[in-house]
């Protein structure tokens, strides 16, 4: 997540540049001071092109790229926030409506998206490139999905993908927030190809001059500047199995204290810096995103969406717990980094608190997600994540 | 509109994609490709509280062990038209299977699936033992089984024969597998009839021990699930001798192998060989050579034996202590009958998927070609099934229900109702297999797409825990019970549902409209006529027979006939009151209104196929006919809720098949997926 600056930019309409080259289109994601960070306006103009984009036999190809050192580093989340303190947030309602719509629109895309994620992709960042059908991921990439820390929980579709990484290593990647390199997205599936950044500009060349452009031959172009980068000792990625064993627990609790088994058995920094990530996060966020995960493994990707809609309003409405003005207070406008999160322990969250989240809201004006119909010639793997 | 646009694509896919690309070795038709359902089905009410209302309990828990068994290589999945898919492998040798059953076991252990499975006291940890028990038995009816036997025969027969001495000594130690229980009732020569079982127990008080023996043959010990390969202890059911006189029959804990899984001295283990399903699970046969025991082993809470050798029981009457001590066995029934639902709600939901999204034969020349699900006949085949699956399984959560807050005085009741519901929810659950099986043709007989296979998974259920054509006749001979005893002492009916017996005989309309046809009174009268008709002819009969000098016994079983229409008779009418229970508890409109028509799907299409309704004239021809017109326009109406209403059963995708998906991909040459 990103804090967004006060300024506002100057143009709005320079938030995405847009470069067109023959059947490609390629999309620049342009905030950097701000780190790329979605604002309202970025995801509506990317949603806009988007669909006119699968409208246009002229175009076969979207390559998605951000400006500076970050793909995208979130939504902007503080801008909803300030809504929610102006009691307004229906308009970061509004926000996340779009965003998701977005997401959906990207993970049953007809054509191909490539997404160049050299450098960061947080939250909502990972929202419009995960999704799409190629990933490619550099030395420079940071994942993660740091929400819970936030007082939120792992949405744009989050629980779709992340529950379909191996074993439970999306349960460790949603609740925890932790940092994954480019060579660690690769392994788990997150990228679909690891590309050294000073190879990225004569890749881009090739994707633009290829005669084909299904996915077999973008796939086949891309792995031409690939590399397989190897997983240090330090990742997590080699402790799957440790993960395995503590992350399929049935509930929060049960996780934190198989971790703190493990802890016993075994001298591991890593044991103890995934324990103190949980126990730093918010116990609500936690609980509704372990839930949230656990369901959208069974369900798809649209489904995921729209759960995560009703989820997302529950939160900035705050009707049951208000962690998350709690949490951009303490880590994006004081940045004192010590939020006080109510209910303050796992305990004090019940199963009933947790069931609010996943309710419709009851509120006149308030409407489920929406999603967009889609055209009925789908690709196969598309086809697989409705 | 639909049919248009199809077209249009098609003619579209015919322009735009010549010259064909070359990159690809083999691209399919555009003709025949893969249109998903979800894309044109839309849902007109909640899935998910439908869901809530047929699952009825740990929804939550069950999503986690669907997420545990489908993330696991354990349970081999495999990736098919872009999709996970997991079951076990079929293929695979009878020994490998069973093995493969053993290590899944260990790995639910391990993630903390049987956490209080034995330990845990309260409703909510039962609840939580059904719903993973359910949720595993969709996976593979052999894992169920294996771990059935372990935790509600083994366990269970410790929990509820046993006393305290057992359960401290035994219960923690099962519940982590550090013992591996099996139940050794069946025997050769006796299946149903526990009573006659031959083998033998005898006291020794110089030494304190009970010596068992099996003095033939037929009293071998047959069908004992763990027996073969697993199981280190078993509960041996048997006769009982004291000084020469039977006690009747009683339950031993006997140590069958060692820690290292040796066969232990005087017992002789054999296999039962191949089966047609179930082959993940090593049923054997145990014969016991005077074997041994501490008397401490006796299981003794409905009687003992004291050092020196007197037999001890608080029930005198050996059929009471029989039945008091069969009594906690109900649990079985409860199992079975629920998990027939579950496999029955698999087999809907991927022949319904499957109809709507595969074509055949076209109704004018050029047309597309007409989806299975819209063809009437189709409709016919499989949504009456689909509403009969949803009225079972509000049943199963009733039964349940009914089994947890089991007190004393319910043993009767829980007795005839899980014997209905057993017999009743099995037999659909293999009618609605074969029906699903040829629904989907060819591709029914893929081991993969389960609706077939599962026909020779389940079909055990039919007989164990009690034959259901048994269980049918017992059924008839408690509703014959209560029947003479409210005539005999001129009091009401009281229990098991029959309190409509009490007032006047309900009349069926000479014209059934629509709207009649419809409603649950009309139909509830129905079912209540048959029901008390039926049982009064039944009572007469056998009454008849005995005033001519049969015994009792023998005028059942002449009258076996009505005993079996009687029983479906009282079935029925309990799934239909236990139907408009729930969708009494309902608030949401859409879900009130889909409730009332699968009711009345279930209600009317009863009434069209028991013939007993047209054999008594409950019904008369021209409302035969009446009936039979409506059910038409039902499933008309149902259709459009096909989707969503397989879609509310919650199951995972990878647990369904792939031809409930993308089976054009799934069955494309190449494996690469574009």
């Amino acid at each position: 997540m990103a804090s967004s600056a006060s300024i506002p930019p100057r143009n709005e309409e320079d938030q995405v540049l847009v470069e067109e080259k023959s059947f490609a289109r390629i999309l620049v994601l342009n905030r950097p001071k701000q780190l790329n960070a979605a604002s309202f306006y970025m995801i509506s103009r990317l949603l806009e092109l988007f669909v006119a984009y699968e409208k246009d036999s002229a175009v076969k190809l979207i390559i998605l790229k951000g400006k500076g050192r970050a793909f995208c580093a979130g939504g902007d989340v503080a801008a909803v926030a300030h809504n929610i303190k102006e009691d307004k947030w229906k308009l970061g309602a509004e926000f996340f409506r779009k965003e998701f719509t977005l997401n959906y629109v990207m993970a049953t895309y007809s054509k191909p998206q490539v997404s160049i994620l050299n450098g960061i992709v947080m939250g909502g960042g990972a929202g419009c490139s995960v999704h799409g059908r190629f990933r490619i991921a550099t030395e420079n990439t940071v994942f993660a999905m740091p929400e819970t820390a936030l007082g939120l929980f792992p949405d744009i579709g989050a629980s779709y993908f992340l529950s379909r990484l191996t074993g439970f290593f999306g349960e460790y990647v949603g609740l925890t927030g932790a940092r994954l390199n480019g060579a660690e997205m690769l392994a788990c599936g997150l990228a679909t190809h690891y590309v050294p950044a000073a190879r990225l500009p004569s890749l881009e060349a090739a994707l633009l001059k290829v005669p084909y452009t299904d996915p077999a031959s973008i796939s086949a172009i891309i792995e031409e500047y690939s590399e397989f980068p190897t997983i240090t000792e330090q990742s997590a990625y080699k402790r799957l199995d440790i993960i395995n064993r503590c992350f399929s627990r049935r509930t929060v609790e049960e996780i934190v204290s198989a971790l703190e088994r493990e802890a016993t058995n075994v001298k591991d920094g890593w044991i103890s810096a995934t324990i103190h990530s949980l126990k730093k996060a918010s116990p609500m966020s936690l609980k509704i995103s372990l839930r949230s995960i656990r369901e959208g493994r069974l369900q798809g990707v649209g489904h995921c969406l729209t759960r995560e809609y009703r989820m997302a309003c529950h939160v900035i409405r705050g009707d049951v717990s208000k962690d998350f003005i709690e949490g951009c207070r303490a880590l994006l406008l004081d940045k004192d980094k010590n939020p006080k999160w109510e209910p303050s322990t796992l305990e004090l969250v019940s199963d009933e608190m947790v069931e609010q989240y996943f309710t419709k809201l009851d509120d006149e004006d308030w409407e489920e997600l929406k999603l967009p119909t889609r055209p009925v010639n789908l690709p196969s793997s598309t086809i697989a994540k409705l | 509109m639909d049919r248009i646009s199809r077209r249009a694509q098609v003619l579209n896919n015919h322009l735009t994609q010549s010259p064909p690309p070359t990159v690809s070795s083999l691209q399919r038709s555009p003709c025949l490709a893969f249109s998903p359902p979800e894309l044109t089905e839309k849902a007109h009410f909640d899935t998910a509280e439908l869901r809530k209302l047929t699952d009825g309990h740990n929804i939550q828990d069950r999503d986690w062990l669907y997420g545990l068994m489908v993330q696991s290589k354990l349970f081999n999945p495999r990736v098919l038209g872009g999709r996970v898919f997991i079951s076990p492998n079929y293929n695979q040798s009878m020994e490998q299977q069973r093995e493969m059953t053993m290590r899944r076991i260990l790995f639910l252990l391990e993630r903390g699936v049987f956490e209080g499975w034995l330990t845990g006291k309260g409703i909510e940890a039962e609840m939580r033992k059904f719903a993973f028990l359910e949720v595993v038995g969709m996976f593979d009816h052999s894992l169920a089984i294996k771990i059935g036997v372990h935790f509600f025969l083994w366990g269970g027969a410790i929990q509820f024969f046993g006393t305290k001495r057992h359960h401290d000594k035994w219960l923690r130690d099962t519940e982590s597998y550090a013992v591996k229980g099996c139940f050794a009732m069946t025997e050769l020569g006796h299946g149903s009839n526990v009573r006659g079982i031959e083998t033998i127990t005898t006291y020794d008080s110089n030494t304190g021990e009970f010596i068992i023996n099996t003095p033939c043959e037929s009293a071998q010990k047959y069908w004992i699930g763990g027996a073969a390969n697993h199981a280190t202890h078993t509960v041996a059911f048997s006769q009982l001798n004291i000084d020469g006189t039977n006690q009747g029959v009683h339950a031993f804990i006997v140590q069958i192998r060692d820690k290292d899984g040796s066969i232990c001295p005087s017992i002789r283990i054999a296999d039962c060989g191949h089966k047609t399903g179930l082959n993940g699970v090593d049923n054997g046969r145990i014969w016991f050579d005077n074997v041994r025991i501490p008397r401490e082993n006796l299981l003794n809470s409905v009687a003992d034996v004291s050092p020196d050798g007197h037999y001890l029981s608080s029930i005198k009457d050996p059929d009471q202590r029989f039945a008091a001590f069969l009594a906690p066995l109900t649990s079985g029934r409860v199992t079975i009958a629920v998990s027939s639902v579950y496999s029955s709600k698999i087999g809907m939901a991927i022949a319904i998927r499957y109809a709507l999204s595969r074509r055949a034969f076209s109704v004018a020349p050029n047309e597309p070609e007409v989806l299975l699900l819209d063809y009437p006949s189709h409709q016919r085949r499989l949504l009456p099934l689909l509403a009969k699956t949803y009225a079972m399984s509000f049943s199963a959560n009733y039964l349940k229900t009914l089994y947890m807050n089991r007190t004393p005085e319910l043993i009767k009741t829980i007795h005839v109702v899980s014997s209905a519901f057993k017999a009743a929810l099995t037999w659909h659950n293999m009618r609605t297999l074969q029906e699903c099986r040829e629904a989907c043709g060819g591709q029914g007989l893929k081991t993969e797409n389960h609706v077939g296979h599962f026909k020779s998974e389940f079909d055990v259920q039919l007989t164990f825990e009690g034959d259901n054509n048994v269980l049918m006749q017992q059924i008839s001979k408690a509703l014959f019970a209560e029947y003479v005893n409210a005539k005999k002492r001129n009091k009401p009916f009281k229990g098991l549902g029959l309190e409509h017996m009490n007032g006047p005989s309900p009349v069926i309309p000479s014209q059934l409209s629509s709207h009649t046809l419809r409603n649950k009174q009309f139909q509830m009268d129905a079912f209540c006529l048959r029901e008390r008709d039926l049982l009064a002819q039944f009572a007469e009969e056998v009454l008849k027979l005995q005033s001519q000098g049969q015994s009792k016994e023998n005028a059942f079983m002449l009258s076996y006939q009505i005993a079996e229409d009687l029983g479906r008779a009282f079935s029925d009418r309990a799934i239909l009151k236990n139907f408009i229970q729930v969708e009494e508890s309902a608030t949401d409109e859409p879900l009130k209104g889909i409730l009332a028509l699968l009711r009345s799907m279930y209600a009317l299409v009863i009434m069209e196929e028991d013939p007993a309704f047209l054999r008594y004239g409950y019904l008369s021809t021209t409302n035969a006919t009446s009936l039979r017109k409506e059910i038409l326009v039902l499933c008309k109406e149902m259709r459009p809720h096909a989707l969503a209403l397989v879609d509310s059963f919650g199951i995972p995708a990878a647990l369904l098949s792939p031809i409930a998906f993308n089976w054009v991909d799934s069955n494309a040459w190449s494996p690469v997926q574009h």
